[in-house]
C-alpha cells in the first residue's frame, strides 16, 4: 500500500456539518425520548367525583375480556387431562440481559415458579419435569413427577447458578424425545421452552429433531423472550405447538400462563381409552403408626396405601413406586372437571337485558324478597355486583364493564367475572 | 406457454430453427418480455426490434439504472489485446476474400449489388415514414448511399487496416489523453486520410461482408467487430462522447495496461429513438428517486409523473439513521475519517450490538471492496470479528463469483438451521444488484457509509462536466443522487412481501443532511420517524429490540382489506362513483 492513502474523491461532496440545524437535532432528540424513554405513568391517574384517585382501566379490561372469550370458544374441543410436560429453561448468556426487570433470568424463574404451581393446580393428574440449557448442553434438573413443591424449590436462582454459554435446541428436543417416548399414549406429551437466546448452536440439524418429535406425538411450544427466531417458528409449526414472543413482563406472564390450561387433544390422542387408577386410603397420623414410606423407605406416620400392591406412598397424586399404578384422590379429578365443562362466558349488560332479568328474578320465589326490598342486583336503578356487592355502572353508561350471567341473570363486575372464569370455575348465582 | 426445451422440441418436430422461430413470433405476440439491450443497444435492436409497431407500449421495469445501461450500450473499450486480435482477424478475412475471389468471383459482385439495391429498395418501400434503423445512423444518414471507397471488399479491408494502425499508434502514447470525437476525427483525417463519412458505415459493412463470406463462427471475429463499432460511433456522433486513452491503471502505475475508451456521456442518445418511435413509453421502478432528475438526464418531457405508496397493514419497515457511536463520536466513511481507528471501532461495535439483538440473518453493505478489506482486517485486530462470531457466523462477498455463490449458499444454510449469520458485501457488487434477502435471511440491513462512485475515474469526471454544461445538473447533486439510489437499492433487498419485516440502518452522519434524506424514495421516508433520525448505537439497540418484539406478534393476514379488494367491495366502490366518490361520501 502506498504510504499516504490516495484521495479518491473530488472533494465536491458533502459540505461541512455546520449546516445541520440545531433546532432540528433537538427536536429529534425529544421525539426519541418521547417515544422510547417516557416513563410518566402518573399521566394515567384521574380523580373521581369524591376526589379519590383511580386509574381508568377500561381498555385493559376489554382486552382481557377478549382473551377470556377466545379461551371460552375453545371449550367445546376435547382436551387432554393427563399431561406430561417438560419445562425447559434457557440459561444461555442471553438470559442475563437486563431488558426485562430485574434481569431476564430473574423474571423467567419467578414466572416458572408460579407456572409450576398453577400447572398442578389446574392439572392435578399431570406430571412435570424441568431441564435447563446452558453452555450448549441440556441438563435435566428433575424427573417427571407430580409434586409441585419439590420442583419449585429447584427453581431458585442461587441454586441454578449463572447463565452462560449457548443454547442448543436440538439437545433439548432430543432429551424430550428420550424422556417422553416411553410414556403411555393416553397422556399428552408436551414441551414448553422459554427461549431467551436468538440462535441455536446444535451438533446436527435441529429440524431433524423436530421431525422425530412430531413422530412421537410430542407437542413443542416455545415462548420467546427476545425476538422471533425462524427455527422456533418452524419447530412449533411442525409439532403443532404455539410460539409467542413477549413484549414486556406482563405479556410474558400471560404467554406462559396460557400453557397451564390443557391444549386441545390431537387426533392421535382422541381415541377413548380406559385408564386404570387407584384411590388409596389414608392411614392415621399417629406417631405410633409410623411405617417405611415410599421408594426411599423413610419413616413417616401419615401415608397412603396403594390398593393393588399395598405399598405405602407419601403423597398424592403420584405413581406407585412398586406397581406403577396412578394413584389419585377424588378432589383431583373434580379439579380437572372444569376443563371439560367450563362456565359459559357472561355477556355484556344492556338495558333490555336488565329489564328482562328483573322480570325473571322476580318470578323466582327465593329471590322475591330481594327484588322487592331495596337495591338488588336485578334492578336497573342502582345495580350491585352479585359476587362482591360493589356498585357497578348502569348498563349503557361509560365506565368499567358490567356483565350478566346467561343462566342466573345476575350482574357481576369485571373483577368477579375474571375470578369466576379463571379460578373459581363455578358461577355463584347458578349454584 | 413454451419453455426453452418445449421450443426446441417443437422446432425439432417441424424442422424449424427454434431461435428464428422465436424471433419471428415476436411480430405476432401480444406481450414481449426481454432485456433492455434488445431495445436500447443499437446493434441488437436493429435486428430484433425493428418490426415493432409504433402503437406499442414500452415499459421499462426496474429502470433506476437506465441511464447507466444507455451509456454502456454506446460505449466501447479497446485494449491492446483487442487490437492485436483484430489485426489477426483482418488477416484471416483477407485470406478468405482471396479464396472466395478465386472460387467465385461473381458472389462478391452480387454482394456489392445487393448492398446498393438494398438501400435503394428500403428507401422506396418505407416512403416517408421514419423507421428504427441502426440508431447510430440517424434518419438522414440512411438515405445516403454507401461511399464508393468501401464498396469493394478489398478496399474495405485496406481501410480497416489503416484505421487499426492509427489506433495502435494512439495506444502507444505514454500519457493520458482525452479528446472529443471531432478532435479525434481531425487527427484521423490528418494522419491516415480517413474521413468521418466512411467511418459511419463500418459496422454494417463488416456485418454484410461476414454474411457474404458465410462465416459461421462469428465470435472469433468479435475484436474486429468491436473496432468497427468504435469507428461507427465515432463517425456518427459529434457531441456527447469522449475518447480517453489511459496508458495504465492509476492504482498500479508501474504496470503498462493501455486502454482506449470511447465513453458515451449522454444517456439520452440511446433513448431518443425509443421515445421518437413508440407512442407510449413508461419508466418505472421501486427506487426512482428523486424522480424529477430522470427526465433531465434522459432529455424528455414526461406526460405524467406519479409516485405510489406501498399499502401496508402494519409498519413493517424501520429505517433508522445512526450518526454516532456509544461514545458520541460521529461515524462516517468520509474520506478524512475513513482510516480513523475510532470510527472503525464504532462501526464494529454497531455490528456487534446488532448481532446480539437481531435474530437470523443480517446483511451489511460497504462502500467499496478496498474499504471492506481495510475495515475487516482492522476489526480482526481489534477482536471484533470474534465477538460477532459468538452470536452469528460471518460470510463475505469477494470478487470471485464462485466463492460468493458458495458464501451465499452457506449463509442461507446458517439462517435456516438457527445458527444465524452476517453477510458482508459491497454496495455496487453483484449481490446488491440481484440477490434477495427476504424473510429470515435478512432481518436487518446495514449500509456502512454513503456509496459514492470512484470519483477520480476520468470517465466519471467527463460525464459530470458534460451534465453540468448541457443539463445544468450540479456535480454534487448528481453524485449524491447516484449514491442514495444505490443505498436504497441495497435496502430494498430485505422486504419482499407484506408479511415480511426488517430494520434498515443507515450508518453515516451524512444521511442526516437534507440533501441525502430528500433523495431517499418515498416508501422509506414515510416510515422514517423523527425519533429515528439521529441515533447513537445504544439508542439503536433499544429501537431494534422494540421493533422486533412488536413485529413478532401474530399478524392477521386476513386484515389486508386495505390493499386487496374482494369482488363485492369492488362493486360497492364502483357504485359509490369510483375512488373520489367514495372519498367524498366518507368525508
Amino acid at each position: 500500500m502506498a504510504a499516504a492513502e490516495r484521495r479518491d474523491d473530488l472533494g465536491i461532496e458533502d459540505g461541512d456539518d455546520d449546516d445541520i440545524d440545531e433546532h432540528e437535532l433537538r427536536r429529534q432528540e425529544e421525539a426519541y425520548q418521547r417515544q422510547y424513554e417516557n416513563e410518566q405513568t402518573w399521566d394515567q391517574l384521574q380523580e373521581d367525583e369524591f376526589g379519590n384517585l383511580f386509574v381508568d382501566k377500561t381498555a385493559e379490561q376489554r382486552e382481557r375480556r377478549k382473551r377470556l372469550l377466545s379461551a371460552a370458544q375453545s371449550a367445546r374441543i376435547r382436551k387432554g387431562m393427563i399431561r406430561y410436560l417438560l419445562l425447559v429453561i434457557d440459561l444461555s448468556r442471553a438470559a442475563s440481559a437486563q431488558d426485562l426487570r430485574p434481569s431476564r433470568l430473574g423474571c423467567m424463574l419467578s414466572l416458572c415458579r408460579s407456572f409450576v404451581r398453577k400447572f398442578f393446580d389446574q392439572n392435578p393428574l399431570s406430571q412435570l419435569g424441568i431441564a435447563v440449557l446452558r453452555n450448549g448442553l441440556v441438563q435435566q434438573l428433575s424427573q417427571l413427577s407430580g409434586s409441585p413443591e419439590a420442583q419449585v424449590a429447584l427453581l431458585e436462582p442461587g441454586k441454578l447458578g449463572a447463565a452462560s454459554g449457548d443454547a442448543s435446541l436440538q439437545n433439548a428436543l432430543d432429551l424430550s424425545v428420550s424422556l417422553l417416548r416411553p410414556l403411555p399414549p393416553y397422556g399428552t406429551r408436551e414441551v414448553l421452552l422459554l427461549f431467551a437466546a436468538l440462535a441455536s448452536c446444535d451438533p446436527g440439524s435441529v429440524l431433524d429433531s423436530a421431525r422425530s418429535c412430531r413422530e412421537n406425538n410430542i407437542r413443542v411450544s416455545i415462548v420467546g423472550v427476545a425476538a422471533e427466531v425462524y427455527v422456533c417458528r418452524r419447530i412449533t409449526e411442525d409439532t403443532g405447538g404455539s410460539y409467542g414472543v413477549a413484549l414486556h413482563e406482563q405479556h410474558l406472564q400471560q404467554l406462559v400462563m396460557q400453557h397451564a390450561a390443557p391444549p386441545p387433544a390431537t387426533a392421535a390422542q382422541a381415541r377413548a381409552e380406559l385408564v386404570r387408577m387407584g384411590f388409596p386410603q389414608r392411614s392415621t397420623e399417629d406417631a405410633s403408626s409410623a411405617v417405611f414410606v415410599g421408594s426411599e423407605a423413610r419413616l413417616a406416620p401419615g401415608s397412603y396405601t396403594c390398593p393393588r400392591c399395598r405399598s405405602r406412598v407419601p403423597e398424592l397424586p403420584c405413581a406407585c413406586h412398586t406397581c406403577g399404578l396412578t394413584l389419585i384422590s377424588s378432589p383431583h379429578l373434580a379439579r380437572s372437571y372444569h376443563h371439560l365443562f367450563p362456565v359459559p362466558p357472561y355477556q355484556e349488560d344492556s338495558a333490555e337485558a336488565a329489564t328482562e332479568a328483573s322480570a325473571v328474578l322476580g318470578r323466582r320465589p327465593a329471590m322475591q324478597h330481594e327484588v322487592e326490598a331495596g337495591p338488588t342486583s336485578g334492578g336497573p336503578a342502582a345495580p350491585y355486583c352479585f359476587g362482591c356487592l360493589r356498585e357497578v355502572a348502569a348498563p349503557g353508561q361509560p365506565g368499567p364493564l358490567t356483565l350478566r350471567c346467561g343462566g342466573c341473570r345476575h350482574v357481576f363486575c369485571f373483577e368477579c367475572d375474571a375470578y369466576v372464569h379463571e379460578q373459581l370455575h363455578n358461577c355463584p348465582g347458578c349454584e | 406457454v413454451y419453455t426453452l426445451s418445449d421450443l426446441r422440441d417443437f422446432g425439432r418436430k417441424r424442422g424449424w430453427c427454434p431461435y428464428f422461430l422465436a424471433r419471428h413470433m415476436m411480430s405476432f405476440a401480444n406481450v414481449v418480455v426481454y432485456n433492455y439491450q434488445y431495445m436500447i443497444d443499437p446493434k441488437v435492436s436493429q435486428m430484433v426490434s425493428r418490426e415493432l409497431e409504433k402503437e406499442c407500449v414500452v415499459v421499462f421495469d426496474e429502470a433506476h439504472n437506465i441511464d447507466n445501461v444507455c451509456i454502456e450500450a454506446l460505449s466501447v473499450n479497446l485494449r491492446k489485446q483487442t487490437l492485436e486480435a483484430a489485426g489477426r482477424n483482418l488477416g484471416r478475412l483477407n485470406n478468405s476474400i482471396r479464396k472466395a475471389r478465386e472460387a467465385d468471383a461473381a458472389r462478391l459482385q452480387a454482394e456489392y449489388n445487393r448492398l446498393v439495391q438494398g438501400l435503394v429498395a428500403q428507401g422506396a418501400l418505407r416512403g416517408g415514414e421514419e423507421w428504427l434503423a441502426n440508431p447510430a445512423l440517424p434518419e438522414d444518414v440512411v438515405r445516403e448511399t454507401v461511399p464508393g471507397n468501401i464498396r469493394r471488399a478489398e478496399h474495405f479491408m485496406g481501410f480497416l487496416a489503416r484505421f487499426l494502425a492509427f489506433l495502435r499508434d494512439k495506444m502507444a502514447a505514454p500519457t493520458v489523453t482525452s479528446q472529443s470525437p471531432t478532435a479525434f476525427l481531425q487527427e484521423l483525417q490528418q494522419r491516415v486520410q480517413v474521413d468521418a463519412k466512411t467511418l459511419k458505415f463500418c459496422y454494417d459493412r463488416l456485418g454484410s461482408l461476414l454474411k457474404t463470406l458465410e462465416i459461421a463462427n462469428t465470435d472469433e471475429y468479435t475484436p474486429i467487430q468491436l473496432v468497427a463499432d468504435f469507428a461507427t460511433l465515432v463517425g456518427t456522433y459529434s457531441k456527447g462522447f469522449a475518447i480517453i486513452m489511459e496508458p495504465y491503471d492509476e492504482r498500479l502505475p508501474q504496470v503498462p495496461d493501455p486502454v482506449l475508451q470511447l465513453s458515451c456521456l449522454d444517456a439520452s442518445l440511446a433513448m431518443k429513438p425509443v421515445f421518437s418511435k413508440f407512442q407510449s413509453v413508461v419508466i418505472t421502478s421501486g427506487t426512482l428517486s428523486p424522480i424529477d432528475l430522470y427526465p433531465r438526464i434522459l432529455n424528455f418531457n414526461p406526460v405524467a409523473i406519479q409516485s405510489f405508496q406501498m399499502t401496508l397493514t402494519r409498519d413493517c419497515l424501520c429505517p433508522v439513521i445512526v450518526t454516532r457511536g456509544a461514545d458520541q463520536m460521529p461515524m462516517s466513511t468520509k474520506f478524512e475519517m475513513r482510516s480513523d481507528p475510532g470510527v472503525m471501532r464504532n462501526y464494529g461495535r454497531l455490528l456487534v450490538e446488532l448481532a446480539a439483538v437481531v435474530p437470523d440473518g443480517i446483511v451489511a453493505f460497504f462502500v467499496s471492496y478496498r474499504y471492506m478489506d481495510q475495515i475487516i482486517s482492522k476489526w480482526h485486530d481489534m477482536g471484533i470479528l470474534q465477538e460477532i462470531m459468538q452470536h452469528k457466523l460471518i460470510f463475505i462477498e469477494t470478487q470471485d463469483v464462485v466463492e460468493t455463490t458458495l458464501a451465499l449458499d452457506n449463509f442461507r444454510r446458517a439462517c435456516d438451521s438457527g445458527r444465524g449469520a452476517v453477510f458482508l458485501s459491497v454496495a455496487r457488487g453483484k449481490v446488491a444488484e440481484g440477490i434477495d434477502f427476504d424473510r429470515h435471511y435478512g432481518r436487518a440491513v446495514v449500509m456502512f457509509g454513503v456509496p459514492y462512485q470512484y470519483t477520480l475515474s476520468r470517465i466519471l469526471r467527463a460525464r459530470l462536466e458534460y451534465l453540468r454544461e448541457t443539463f445544468q445538473i450540479k456535480e454534487a447533486d448528481y453524485l449524491a443522487f447516484d449514491a442514495v439510489r444505490q443505498a436504497a437499492q441495497c435496502m430494498g433487498r430485505v422486504i419482499r412481501s407484506k408479511a415480511d419485516y426488517g430494520m434498515m440502518i443507515f450508518a453515516d452522519k451524512r444521511y442526516q443532511r437534507h440533501d441525502k434524506r430528500d433523495k431517499l424514495p418515498q416508501w422509506i421516508t414515510r416510515h422514517l420517524r423523527e425519533a429515528h433520525m439521529n441515533l447513537s448505537t445504544d439508542m439503536m439497540v433499544h429501537v431494534a429490540r422494540e421493533f422486533l418484539r412488536s413485529m413478532a406478534q401474530p399478524y392477521d393476514r386476513g386484515a389486508v382489506g386495505k390493499s386487496l379488494l374482494s369482488e363485492a367491495a369492488l362493486a360497492a366502490l364502483e357504485a359509490a362513483g369510483g375512488l373520489e366518490g367514495a372519498g367524498a361520501a366518507g368525508a
